[in-house]
């Protein structure tokens, strides 16, 4: 947990080193004659990230030398972290085929091979579980919302 | 109080339509909640583009119908397959399974549906009579006491609502970060935009919500299917003898009435979550009771205790909700986004400009208890029935209504885009304990912080002296001190985390 937290909050603390350096100076905005520049609220929000992240890695530092670990741990185990990835990856390739066909069209597909990695071989689920949704969207897009097939 | 504007209230909720959304909110909502892994904020996150045709009245009753069937409904799941559809359940399930397995599964869903719906009316008639006044006080404040108030509630949000308040301050931050994003109030200025003119109009609530609490959920769930996959749920047969008795009803009455009381306090202040409310309210009912060593055997008074404490959160949630605009846990959160969507600021100004709507949403809340116990009573047999639907079955489809709410709103593939990083992002922030929670109230409550910053700043034209003649500003920056100060020692302290998610 001391290594997870000091790794997260490493990253937080990175991201929020950079929010004030170089994300909100250059894209937040200067106004000198506003009463409150636009820049003001993320600046204070960076500082809190930064400083409530630094507190965190601190901490766990302090547990991590207690407990004598090391911050760093060599066995990832890939299985898991391929299991975990997975869903992502297919829905980012969902998402591609979605910019180019609406999802009326694509979402049974979509279900039905996503059921099928998950482990679901039964047809009549298969089928079902595919369909019904589709449907309940065509009549929920087209005739209760009226904004036609998305 | 305006009778006449009462009545017309009370008139509307009782038109079919309004009533024909609040049964389908529930019925929802029940099925929802049955489904283990699928929580009361992931079916509001997931319901709420499917209000953009309603009524603003009609959709706010659907959601809060959707809500309190989800409480409802999880019980079921504790119940057969003590397995609970919710984390605030889970009290629920270390009596209720063990009166399953020993045959009496529809006693103790009775019981669980009655505590449930008695505690739900009770925490609903505390909400009204406790909304209206704060509310009443409530506008009389000024730009530098509600500053005051949503910085008080951020931290004790962001120290409560997980073990760590540094990360739940690193989560708020964020949110409030992202919140920022789109054109300046006062200066007309792009903020944080980088050139897309899709984020004009700000990060879009229902990518951010979508994102972080349903998408990101189902990855978590079928990242737990590795390990777990086959659920065997207790049969609910006609048992002789199995039924709710008026000696059980008697022995368990106390246990409601003190667990309502419990959960309406939890429920009351910001960042404590069902899940403190149950567990609370089980703790004292044990402590109660002339025969403790029967908790965890199969008690009734156990699953009476938990599940009242557990529904009277609900309505509870809305009293900061109502008479502040400040949302207590992401479920109230989700239904200022809601709102405002509909085109209606929560909170005071709701009681002063809309008040017919206020009215009405409470009158929608008593009716859709009524439908709870109808629909929970005679549907017993369906709902034990979907248990028996396994959760690599619900992930695509879930999945699927995450991409079609987006579309619905037409923000296209951008929409999608966005969606998917707020998956990443909060299925990160559940695996290293940032407080999504936090992340979330913050974000949403970002642009009135900084209206009523704003505000502050010019009327004291930056001098903070001001603050010297705004006592109640005073009292709530020094709260906002001493939260800080207290839960910052426990988390340093090591201490074992208040609320685990505060939803």
């Amino acid at each position: 947990m001391a290594r997870q937290s000091f790794w997260s909050g490493l990253v937080v603390m990175v991201f929020a080193a950079l929010c004030l350096t170089w994300i909100i100076p250059n894209y937040a905005g200067v106004n000198p004659l506003a009463q409150m520049p636009p820049d003001l609220v993320p600046n204070i929000a960076s500082w809190i990230m930064l400083l409530s992240a630094g507190v965190v890695v601190i901490k766990s530092i302090m547990e991590m030398v207690e407990k004598r670990e090391s911050p760093v741990n060599l066995e990832i185990d890939w299985r898991a972290f391929g299991w975990a990835a997975w869903p992502f990856v297919y829905i980012a390739a969902a998402i591609f085929v979605l910019s180019h066909v609406k999802l009326t069209y694509a979402g049974a597909p979509i279900i039905a091979l996503m059921l099928i990695l998950l482990g679901e071989r039964r047809w009549y689920i298969l089928l079902g579980c595919s369909v019904v949704p589709v449907v309940l969207l065509y009549v929920l897009s087209v005739y209760m919302m009226r904004v036609g097939v998305v | 109080m305006d009778f006449s504007i009462v009545g017309s209230a009370i008139g509307e909720t009782l038109q079919f339509d309004a009533l024909f959304g609040i049964a389908g909110g529930v019925f929802l909502g029940y099925i929802i909640g049955v489904i283990p892994g699928l929580s009361r904020s992931v079916a509001i996150a997931i319901a709420i583009p499917m209000t953009f045709y309603m009524s603003p009245l009609i959709a706010i009753s659907f959601l809060i119908g959707l809500s309190k069937g989800t409480a409802a409904g999880s019980a079921v799941s504790a119940i057969l397959l003590n397995a609970p559809g919710e984390a605030s359940s889970a009290a629920t399930s270390l009596d209720g399974y063990p009166m399953a397995k020993s045959g009496k599964p529809r006693t103790a869903l009775q019981v669980g549906l009655l505590a449930s719906v008695i505690g739900d009316i009770l925490a609903t008639t505390i909400l009204i009579f406790v909304a209206i006044p704060f509310a009443r006080v409530a506008l009389l404040f000024g730009p530098y006491e509600m500053a005051a108030i949503l910085a008080f509630a951020l931290v004790f949000i962001a120290g409560l609502s997980g073990g760590d308040i540094f990360k739940g301050l690193a989560a708020g931050a964020l949110g409030v970060l992202l919140g920022t994003i789109g054109l300046d109030n006062q200066t007309g200025l792009p903020r944080l935009t980088f050139g897309y003119t899709q984020l004009m109009d700000g990060m879009p609530l229902i990518a951010v919500a979508i994102g972080t609490l349903a998408l990101s959920e189902m990855f978590v769930q079928s990242e737990k299917l590795r390990y777990e996959r086959e659920t065997m749920a207790v049969k609910l047969e006609n048992h002789k003898g199995d039924r709710i008795t008026f000696p059980i009803l008697r022995k368990i009455f106390p246990t409601i009435l003190r667990g309502t009381g419990v959960g309406t306090f939890v429920g009351a202040l910001p960042g404590l979550g069902p899940s403190v409310g149950s567990w609370m309210s089980y703790g004292m009912a044990k402590r109660a009771s002339r025969t403790p060593e029967q908790f965890g055997k199969g008690a009734p008074e156990g699953v009476a205790a938990s599940e009242s404490a557990d529904n009277a959160v609900i309505p509870a949630a809305l009293i900061p909700l109502f008479g502040l605009g400040i949302p207590g846990n992401v479920s109230a959160a989700l239904l200022i986004g809601a709102f405002a969507i509909h085109g209606i600021t929560v909170g005071p100004l709701l009681l002063r400009d809309e008040p017919e709507l206020l009215y009405s949403i409470f009158a929608g809340m008593i009716v859709a208890s009524i439908f709870m116990l109808i629909l929970g009573w005679f549907g017993l047999m369906v709902f034990a029935q979907i248990t028996r639907v396994p959760p690599h079955v619900v992930i695509p489809i879930v999945i699927f209504f995450c991409l079609a709410g987006m579309l619905l709103q037409g923000y296209g593939a951008f929409g999608l885009i966005i969606l998917i990083a707020f998956a990443a992002l909060g299925y990160l922030m559940k695996k290293y304990d940032y407080s999504f929670v936090t992340f979330l109230v913050a974000f949403i409550i970002t642009p009135m912080l900084e209206l009523n910053l704003r505000q502050s700043i010019i009327l004291s034209r930056g001098n903070w002296e001001v603050l010297l003649g705004r006592p109640i500003a005073l009292f709530f920056i020094a709260c906002t001190l001493l939260a800080f100060i207290i839960l910052a020692k426990r988390t340093i302290e090591r201490k074992k985390p208040i609320a685990e998610i505060g939803d």
